[in-house]
């Protein structure tokens, strides 16, 4: 059975393909600027297999940064939890730097580390790490004091039991933000292989977009919605189980 | 002398009203004593800060005797990923397992045992939180409201067992029953307004025990004199 998301996904692409051919049509616009249905297909046809193991490359090099970033964004957020100066000056520091553009350094990265895996799997990491770390320093800053009155007082208190504490009381916004973050991680994954990459579904748009094909770029934001969905579907599986199993 | 406090002086920062001026009030001996006051007067604010949780006050508490003072309110909760009694397993020095069974047995949790903390009512979660206090090392406990919607019945039965246990720790019971204030309490701390002076008096309460008469007229007595030092 396909998951809500699923149908979301395929909902939204084809009312959005609908109202491009309903511009086609109305304004009577050449293939060249949008394609008919015909030509989508054909292109969908002759695309589908290139593309979808495209999206497979950009899916995992956006899982392994996100999964890097929430790795990293806990570590950082046990200890941005504190309220010594280094648990200040980290909460500070993410901040100010999560204002800044992740995307607009995306170019620098490029020209240090070329334009292969690791600067496309940092630029994906860099762009969802930011909001995991702000929502973890917030979930993990926050004292559930009801619960955690009796361990401080009966100094039982430890970090590891802080941080089961305020996870576990927090266990829902934590999931959502995992999952909402893996669409940043995508979404930079996609960024960096259309600013400089060689491989990738961001790649193949560039190529498409610098050859002006419509088609190929509507195929491939079909695989990239269909794979980003089915990402999601899986992270909040796992999520309802981990909190299923803590409950 | 188990408690002390001394010429407390104290405002919320931010705010105008005094919540203590010149409170005075000594409990010589340790026991089953009462904090009862009007709602809002300060009882839970006196109680942080003889527990040493809440500063900023002027004035000074003393505790002789009385190192290790836990203070405990009604609405605090267990951990939700594991049962209420691998909780109190976890939680219970491994001297006081005996202890334990018969907190079980008295406070009756043993229906409560295999659930989660939030899967209970409130009466078993206040009963459930105020068994895994009395584990623990203490010389005074605080309890604000700790039996709240607990029957009257299960309430007697829970003080009296906790008097009977702990004749040498101090207790100082926190609520808005004037019945069972006036009738478990050795002293009580009537607090009043801090316009009124005295802030604190302090009343001698019938101190019922197991196994012992309560003098019915005395009790009734007690209960006017709270009532008329409000």
């Amino acid at each position: 059975m396909l998951s809500r998301r699923i149908y979301q996904f395929f909902i939204i692409y084809f009312i959005g393909l609908a109202i491009l051919l309903l511009f086609k049509f109305s304004l009577n616009l050449s293939d060249y600027v949008i394609p008919g249905p015909e030509e989508i297909l054909k292109t969908g046809r002759r695309y589908s297999g290139q593309y979808f193991v495209a999206v497979l490359d950009t899916m995992m090099v956006a899982i392994l940064g996100h999964f890097l970033s929430i790795i990293l964004a806990t570590m950082v957020g046990i200890i941005g939890r504190l309220h010594f100066w280094i648990g200040s000056f980290i909460r500070v520091a993410a901040f100010n730097i999560q204002a800044y553009p992740i995307v607009a350094v995306a170019p620098i990265i490029f020209i240090l580390l070329g334009d292969g895996l690791s600067s496309r799997l940092l630029i994906a990491a860099m762009i969802c790490y930011f909001p995991l770390l702000l929502s973890i320093i917030g979930v993990l800053t926050e004292p559930v004091t009801e619960i955690e009155h009796f361990f401080e007082s009966t100094r039982r208190m430890n970090w590891r039991l802080q941080v089961r504490i305020r996870a576990f009381e927090n266990i829902q916004k934590l999931i959502t933000v995992i999952v909402g973050s893996a669409t940043l991680a995508m979404v930079g994954t996609i960024v960096a292989e259309f600013i400089a990459a060689d491989a990738g579904i961001g790649y193949s748009i560039r190529i498409a977009l610098f050859q002006s094909d419509l088609a190929k770029i509507l195929i491939a934001l079909f695989f990239i919605g269909l794979c980003t969905s089915l990402y999601l579907v899986s992270l909040e599986w796992i999520g309802r189980r981990v909190k299923k199993r803590w409950e | 002398m188990m408690l002390s406090c001394d010429t407390i002086h104290f405002q919320y920062p931010g705010t105008t009203t005094q919540v203590f001026k010149d409170l005075n009030f000594q409990l010589k001996t340790t026991g089953f004593h009462a904090l009862f006051g009007s709602s809002g007067v300060g009882k839970t604010t006196l109680a942080r800060m003889i527990s040493g949780q809440m500063q900023g006050y002027t004035g000074s508490i003393h505790t002789n005797g009385a190192a290790r003072i836990l203070f405990t309110y009604n609405l605090e909760r267990l951990p939700g990923w594991s049962s209420v009694k691998d909780h109190l397993d976890r939680n219970t020095p491994p001297e006081r397992r005996g202890l334990l069974d018969d907190l079980i047995e008295t406070f009756g949790l043993q229906n409560c045992l295999a659930s989660r903390f939030a899967k209970l009512s409130l009466g078993q979660q206040n009963r459930t939180n105020l068994a895994r206090y009395l584990l623990q090392d203490f010389d005074l406990l605080i309890m604000d409201e700790s039996l709240a919607n607990v029957d009257e019945v299960t309430k007697e039965t829970i003080v009296l067992k906790m008097k009977a246990l702990f004749p040498e720790r101090g207790f100082l019971y926190i609520s808005h029953s004037v019945a069972e204030v006036a009738k478990f309490c050795e002293a009580i701390v009537v607090l009043r307004s801090h316009r009124k002076s005295p802030q604190a008096i302090v009343l001698r309460g019938q101190n019922h025990r197991e196994g012992r008469e309560l003098d019915t007229e005395s009790y009734e007595q007690t209960m006017l004199e709270m009532v008329n030092a409000l």
